[in-house]
């Protein structure tokens, strides 16, 4: 008798008692679904969470901030609070940096004919929407020749837009900012809750860093970002610049880079995540482990009440191997194809969690491999038992039994 | 064919050993029809579970076709049941859950016969015994005579040197009863030895030779002359 047959003789038996099988099925598909369900999430959230923190750092480029932005508190007397020309001069002479720009962050009041709003202001170079990961929907970024020519042009944040022009094109439109008219070239969405659009809110606009030079002279310079030569080494050149403007500061913390700020939360939280991927998955396993004893269960049931098949199949020259296989690959056979419909139930479960809230679910082929032979492996484990049990059968008692 | 020195099966019933079968000494020749008789309790169904492989002797020997069957394992005595023993019982004993047809295929399946062969040797079997057009049935829709035509058609699968029925119409009326015994009969006439285990006389008077067993020993022996 060959594997195909056996597999055979065990469906032809679980189909003559469907509901039961169904039923037992039923335990292990509902643990295996929870599993790959809980993996998918757990994973589609860490990617959600790092993609955001990697984004949030545009690559190759540094961002330095002085300390005070990177721990909130009452600044000490002589900290440094900006960014002045001298430190971008002492960037900009490190091999390996393409480019140093910076970033001004304020807030100021921002009006268009009647109607006005208090919107946060980030001021900064071209690929400023790349830095804080912005998505333009319509118009375009200001371009470099903008902030070279301190050229008066803004791109608002879709929610800013909403307020002052309400349904109607912004773009091509002026709003004034501290009485100049800025002329609008783009509107852009955030496309992440970065930690400072958290705290700025997103009513926004955006402009070239010289032109808001020119509007708020006494606003400070707050952000660093250099861009690194592609190939370049980003963190030990960070650590080199941050430490040259330390040395330059006289103050050994007075620069950080924020950019290393983002990913070592965002490494935290990916901990966070796997450690809650892992506790749920185990309670899922414990879900799982209650459907073998089930599967057992069941089996112990079905040989009771098979005990006059058994005999006539021993009396038919069926060994006992053969019997003990036939239990086996039986209980094995419900639990295995409990376990396929689980992972196929899970991943749909995880689909619809990617559509409805856009987190972006997986599950990744081994862990889906894993739970389908995992399941055969509960089926084959609960099985023995009872399997031995048919096998150890006195076939005269066997056929005798009523 | 069938040779059986001093038997005696004992077992254990609570503490106290049980002797069912007291020094049985038989023997049985290729192509005999032999019908062994006796009371309930006589101990003649322990006989032929010992024929039929199913038991073995506590003390004395059996040797089927030459092989000492009292010395082989529990693997041995299936391939021997599967290969040399046809069992008819008297509920019958088909699987009920699966049609006539695969019935009479099990015995080949477990001497792993393909799986193409094995249908057509099945249906074959089916049709020698008057059930080709039932072959599709599950045996609760098959009535009694019916279903002993399947088991016997089953019973013949491997090919067996010998049939052993305990009680073959036990469970039929007089007329169905009467074709069974037929069916056995025309088989003993294609050459086949027979052993049938009986309490009705005229089951008993379709064989050659009858042995009674009283008390777990054979008692007499009436050879009829055809």
């Amino acid at each position: 008798m060959n594997a195909w047959e056996m597999i055979n003789m065990a469906l032809i038996s679980l189909r003559t008692n469907k509901l039961r099988s169904f039923l037992t099925m039923l335990g292990i598909l509902i643990g295996v679904a929870s599993i790959i369900a809980i993996v998918a999430i757990g994973n589609g959230g860490k990617a959600a969470v790092l993609g955001a923190i990697a984004s949030g750092s545009a690559q190759n480029t540094i961002q330095i901030v002085p300390r005070e932005l990177v721990a909130p508190g009452l600044p000490q007397p002589g900290q440094v609070l900006a960014i002045d020309e001298s430190d971008l001069a002492i960037a900009a002479s490190f091999s390996g940096v393409q480019q140093v720009n910076y970033t001004l962050y304020g807030t100021a009041v921002v009006s268009s004919g009647n109607r006005s709003d208090n919107a946060s202001i980030e001021a900064g170079p071209a690929n400023l929407n790349e830095l804080t990961r912005l998505r333009i929907i319509s118009g375009h970024m200001f371009s470099q020749a903008d902030v070279i020519g301190h050229r008066d042009v803004a791109v608002l944040s879709q929610s800013l837009a909403n307020k002052l022009f309400g349904s109607g094109n912004p773009i091509g439109g002026l709003v004034n900012v501290s009485g100049v008219p800025l002329q609008i070239v783009g509107v852009a969405v955030s496309q992440e809750t970065s930690l400072f659009s958290l705290f700025m809110g997103s009513d926004a606009l955006y402009m070239p860093a010289t032109t808001c030079q020119d509007l708020f002279p006494n606003w400070s310079v707050s952000e660093m970002d250099v861009q690194a030569a592609p190939g370049a080494n980003v963190q030990s050149l960070a650590q080199r610049i941050v430490t040259a403007l330390n040395i330059h500061a006289g103050d050994a913390t007075a620069f950080a880079d924020s950019s290393g700020l983002a990913s070592s939360v965002g490494a935290l939280l990916s901990k966070v995540t796997t450690i809650l991927t892992l506790v749920i998955g185990a309670i899922a396993g414990i879900a799982l482990l209650v459907g073998g004893v089930g599967v057992m269960n069941i089996m112990l049931v079905s040989v009771t009440e098979r005990t006059q098949e058994i005999g006539i199949r021993i009396s038919l020259g069926a060994t006992r191997t053969v019997i003990l296989l036939q239990f086996l690959v039986e209980s094995a056979t419900i639990t295995a194809i409990g376990g396929l419909a689980g992972v196929v139930i899970g991943c749909f479960i995880g689909l619809g969690i990617r559509i409805t809230t856009g987190i972006p679910a997986s599950v990744p082929w081994p862990v889906a491999l894993i739970s389908f032979l995992f399941s055969a492996a509960i089926g084959v484990i609960c099985g023995l038992y009872p399997a031995n049990k048919a096998a150890r059968l006195n076939p005269i008692e066997a056929l005798r039994y009523e | 064919m069938i040779e059986l020195h001093g038997v005696y099966k004992t077992y254990r019933v609570g503490d106290e050993p049980l002797t069912v079968l007291h020094g049985v000494d038989l023997r049985i020749e290729e192509g005999e029809f032999v019908s062994i008789m006796g009371p309930s309790g006589s101990g003649k169904s322990t006989l032929m579970h010992i024929i039929g492989c199913l038991d073995t002797p506590s003390v004395g020997e059996y040797r089927l076709r030459g092989t000492l069957v009292s010395n082989l394992s529990a693997r041995e005595l299936a391939v021997l049941r599967n290969r040399m023993i046809g069992f008819v019982f008297q509920n019958f004993h088909l699987l009920p859950r699966i049609t006539a047809v695969r019935n009479v295929e099990l015995p080949l399946l477990y001497a792993g016969v393909g799986r193409a062969e094995r249908r057509a040797r099945a249906l074959d079997l089916l049709a020698r015994v008057g059930m080709a057009d039932r072959a599709q049935h599950l045996p609760t829709a098959l009535s009694g005579g019916q279903k002993q035509r399947v088991a016997i058609a089953r019973a013949l699968a491997n090919d067996p040197a010998l049939i052993l029925a305990d009680e073959p119409t036990g469970a039929l009326d007089q007329r169905t009863g009467l074709e069974i015994i037929h069916l056995l009969r025309d088989l003993h006439h294609a050459g086949r030895t027979i052993v049938v285990i009986t309490h009705d006389p005229t089951v008993a008077a379709a064989a050659d030779r009858t042995i009674y067993i009283v008390d777990g020993q054979i008692r007499r022996e009436e050879v009829r002359r055809r």
